[in-house]
């Protein structure tokens, strides 16, 4: 699965998140942190995360839910990651 | 012991009303005799599941309200959109369906009341809202994904407290309103939205408040009403705008109803000086229980001792007294025979919202108590609808040994229970609403005269 196809699948998810600001999801990067540049009040993460084991297949451990951090590019990189470990 | 404490007027009311778009359409439609009951088609889907279909129910959109379903479940109302963008975003994300009602009557009391942010705002300015039942429906979808189907806790989302927890509907407004003062909510069951009122009108005479956003909500639950279903209490058999009958001698259970009622109350002499228009202002709030240890059986002894410390020897007598009135066969005839052992049997007129609206459990003292204010405004009683045959002969509880209130039948009180609203000088409203556990409430209420 292509890193976009993912970032792809996350704007899909933070569109259903309605304490989001949506206009700031046009210009989504991996660097674009979920707190800071999104405003996403930090009860929404924990929603984004259990949102995407969903729409990607994937169950993450609770060890990488705690070390995971708020870009993008992290919850990118979990998705890969635990799909690898399959 | 009555102690002696600031007055306190009324100054704003808002809430959620069964078939209604507002304030003004309810009283129109309570003062022209509906009935806002109806057929649930929630109810009527489960069919041989529920005994009973009729309810004072309001739907989503009936509030402007969309659900957006979880795809966990599509029972799972995830978040709530606000058509008419009345409630921020953040607000919605933290409500369930009962506290977004409380929040949008909240907004409307305080716009009655003419409060300014600075005055909201304050640590003088509380918030005491409550409701009879916990957040069922989100409460019941997040255990279903965790119990039945397996699921790791997060997957029901991470609002499932803050959308159920027992003060919701207060944290919500509180949250909403940004006040610095009280934020608590009183659980009392069906005596809920009263006891809240009550509790907001102490912080205030006692000087510990100075204003008040108080009342009572019960979300729509198809949850809170098949636990009162499955007692067998619920009406039945009746046209839906026939079922709430209270005191009539066919009555055979409540209507199980929804909505929220909010006030606003201040301080008295504050609210005069800023030129407020003062709804009401409340005499006196009191409070007890019946101490003979039955959960549900209502006490002639205990309301007896709830008119003594409402009244007091203050020599206050109601023009009219806004009765719990049910619909339930004990309940009723108790009840008008402990106000008729009080008050006498005339020159005061009975009032039975509860015929027209049924049942609201944790909203239906606040929302009573919204419908004892508009009588003191129109000067006008609502009705006891649908009382069309009162009992010619004595209940059973008369014909035993210990009784002690009238040897007459319910109906020698004809004259005091009107069928159709009626007009006439109303000065002084009493307020009663009791609820399971034996825990009775009492407001009395009256005109600014001054």
């Amino acid at each position: 699965m292509e890193r976009q196809e993912i970032i792809d699948g996350i704007v899909e998810i933070l569109k259903t998140v309605r304490t989001i600001d949506q206009e700031k999801l046009a210009n989504i990067t991996e660097e674009t942190d979920f707190l800071t540049d999104l405003n996403t009040p930090s009860t929404e993460l924990i929603n984004i995360a259990a949102k995407a084991e969903q729409k990607f297949g994937v169950e993450f451990e609770d060890d990488d839910i705690d070390d995971l951090g708020s870009t993008v590019k992290d919850i990118v990189d979990l998705i890969l990651r635990t799909k690898e470990r399959g | 012991m009555i102690l002696g404490g600031r007055k306190v007027a009324v100054v704003g009311m808002g809430g959620a009303f069964p078939t209604c778009s507002n304030l003004t359409d309810f009283s129109d439609k309570l003062f022209s005799n509906q009935s806002l009951i109806r057929e649930w088609d929630v109810a009527v889907a489960r069919n041989k599941q529920v005994r009973s279909t009729v309810s004072g129910f309001i739907s989503e959109a009936e509030m402007n309200l969309e659900a957006i379903y979880s795809p966990l479940s599509d029972t799972y109302p995830e978040v709530y959109i606000d058509l008419l963008k009345r409630i921020p975003e953040i607000n919605l994300s933290t409500a369930d369906v009962g506290s977004i009602w409380a929040m949008l009557g909240s907004l409307d009391a305080i716009k009655m009341a003419g409060w300014t942010d600075v005055e909201t705002q304050s640590e003088g300015t509380g918030v005491l809202v409550g409701s009879g039942g916990g957040g069922h429906v989100i409460q019941r979808n997040a255990w279903h994904s965790f119990f039945e189907m397996g699921k790791k806790s997060r997957l029901a989302g991470s609002h499932t407290v803050d959308r159920s927890m027992v003060y919701r509907d207060a944290a919500n407004v509180s949250c909403l309103i940004k006040n610095r003062g009280v934020c608590e909510s009183i659980g009392s069951a069906c005596a809920t939205g009263l006891g809240n009122i009550g509790y907001a009108y102490r912080l205030i005479a006692f000087g510990l408040q100075d204003r008040a956003v108080a009342g009572g909500v019960e979300g729509t639950s198809l949850e809170t009403f098949i636990g009162f279903d499955a007692m067998q209490i619920l009406s039945r058999g009746f046209k839906p705008e026939e079922s709430s009958r209270p005191f009539d001698k066919d009555r055979n259970g409540f209507v199980c109803s929804f909505g929220a009622g909010i006030v606003c109350l201040e301080e008295y002499e504050m609210a005069k000086a800023r030129g407020a228009n003062i709804l009401a202002v409340i005499d006196n709030y009191f409070n007890n229980s019946d101490g003979d240890g039955d959960m549900f059986y209502p006490s002639f002894a205990g309301q007896k001792r709830l008119w003594k410390g409402l009244l007091g020897d203050s020599g206050i007598k109601p023009d009219v007294v806004k009765v719990h009135g049910t619909s339930t066969p004990v309940g009723d005839a108790i009840e008008l025979l402990s106000v008729v052992d009080v008050l006498g049997a005339k020159d005061y007129h009975i009032s039975a919202p509860k015929s027209q609206f049924g049942h609201m459990l944790g909203a239906a003292g606040a929302v009573e108590f919204i419908t004892a204010v508009m009588m003191l405004q129109k000067q006008e009683v609502l009705p006891c609808l649908n009382s069309d045959n009162l009992n010619e002969d004595l209940e059973k509880f008369q014909l035993t040994e210990k009784w002690e209130g009238s040897k007459s039948p319910l109906a020698a009180y004809r004259d005091l229970l009107p069928k159709q609203s009626l007009k006439k000088e109303i000065n002084s409203i009493t307020c009663l609403n009791y609820g399971f556990g034996g825990t009775n409430s009492a407001i009395s209420i009256s005109k600014d005269n001054s």
